[in-house]
């Protein structure tokens, strides 16, 4: 989250992607860089135990919220 | 007690103590146990220890944009319950962890690591740091308090807290205060701040990530290969491996009884740690039984026998607890680098 926040304010889109598990900290972390509701892709929880093919699955479906993202300009 | 005439103003000003620790429970300065609040005039007692100045950043998390000051320091020191003359060795504690490796990522970590605080030298007898009994229980001021106020610049000063920014899946107690000395007086060896190059008359803290501790029994043997193949074997637990582009440590804090019976045999501190780098790992069957392969060659044989650490190197041995049992205890890591800092003397 820290990270897309510094890329928008130096001028590269960026789109964060978390895990449904991370909700809390991402908008904590949105709130201390001062830009809460800092929009984010919230994928299902867990992916660490995937398998190469479904991890290719969540990242198709994540995909068409990710380019919007990387589209839509950042307020604050 | 027994003069009356001093019983009100005594409730009085408990009931008033009773009420600041309150306060400081809503302004969510604690870790949960009461906190002595941080009143200015301790805040000065603690800052006219050390030779700083107050508003010098000592330690920051960039990424937060949070910083923890000499006086931010002195606060949090005062608030966990520290003496004044703590606070030196609060200081050299923070330095230290700002040098660990991946000192920025490990405090949010969902591994819920925490900072083992080792206590060398002097400072140990001056302060009264516990070496000996219960070495990692509660009970002495020194260690709960000067490892407490980590906790405390931790969640107040860069605003990791559960429930935001720390994330881990369940952490441990030893988050709370994770400080030891050595036991110098009943080693048999030449303690870790001489190993690392300090005199045996200067006093050293010394920090290491560390997951918490792990019982090593052993009461049934004098060989040293039995003591040190019980300690290998709890190192190299299997839920505890992580594959890592750095490579694990570990950290043995071996008590006493252990340390004298491998001495007396004529193992010296450096035979010791070699020969539990030589254990310290699993068959590659194993990890494969375990769904920890992910970064073995799949052509290697199951009986091959994976090393989780590079080097002695990476297992820091530390003696301390009491000479009453066969007793060691192995605090588990992923993160082999340690960091030994000098605590320099009080300003008089």
């Amino acid at each position: 989250m820290a990270d897309g926040i510094l890329f928008e304010e130096r001028g590269i889109p960026a789109a964060a992607v978390i895990t449904d598990a991370f909700r809390r900290t991402a908008d904590a972390m949105a709130r201390t860089q001062g830009l809460e509701g800092y929009p984010y892709v919230a994928i299902p929880h867990p992916i660490s135990s995937l398998s190469p093919e479904e991890l290719r699955v969540r990242a198709e479906q994540a995909l068409p919220e990710v380019v919007r993202l990387l589209q839509e300009e950042v307020a604050g | 007690m027994s003069q009356g005439v001093r019983t009100e103003p005594t409730r009085e000003a408990v009931r008033e103590a009773r009420a600041a620790i309150e306060y400081c429970y809503e302004q969510g300065w604690t870790d949960g146990l009461p906190v002595v609040p941080p009143a200015e005039e301790f805040v000065e007692e603690f800052l006219a220890q050390v030779d700083r100045d107050p508003e010098e950043v000592i330690f920051a998390q960039e990424h937060l944009g949070r910083k923890c000051t000499v006086r931010l320091a002195a606060a949090n020191a005062v608030m966990a319950g520290c003496r004044p003359e703590h606070f030196p060795v609060v200081l050299a504690m923070l330095e230290a962890v700002r040098d660990l490796p991946v000192s920025r990522g490990l405090f949010q970590s969902t591994t819920g690591q925490a900072v083992l605080v080792v206590i060398n030298g002097p400072v140990r007898q001056e302060l009264g740091f516990n070496g000996t009994d219960n070495v990692f229980s509660p009970g002495d001021r020194a260690n709960a308090t000067v490892g407490r106020a980590l906790r405390l610049v931790v969640m107040n000063a860069f605003g990791i807290r559960p429930h935001t920014f720390d994330q881990s899946t369940q952490g441990t107690p030893a988050k709370y205060s994770f400080c030891i000395a050595e036991n110098e007086e009943e080693s048999p060896w030449e303690p870790l701040h001489v190993e690392r190059g300090f005199r045996e008359d200067e006093s050293t803290v010394t920090v290491a990530w560390a997951r918490g501790t792990m019982p090593v029994e052993q009461r049934d043997s004098k060989q040293p290969e039995h003591i040190l193949l019980n300690i290998a074997d709890s190192m190299s637990y299997g839920g505890g491996y992580f594959p890592s582009p750095r490579g694990h440590g570990s950290i043995v804090v071996m008590g006493p009884e252990h340390a004298q019976l491998i001495a007396e045999a004529g193992w010296s501190k450096h035979r010791v740690r070699a020969f539990l780098w030589e254990h310290f790992g699993r068959r590659a069957g194993e990890l494969r039984r375990l769904a920890k392969a992910g970064g073995l060659d799949p052509d290697l044989p199951d009986e091959a026998f994976v090393r989780f650490a590079h080097a002695p190197e990476a297992i820091t041995l530390i003696v301390a607890g009491a000479r009453n049992a066969g007793v060691s205890t192995v605090c588990p890591t992923f993160v082999w680098q340690t960091v030994t800092r000098r605590i320099p003397a009080r300003r008089m």
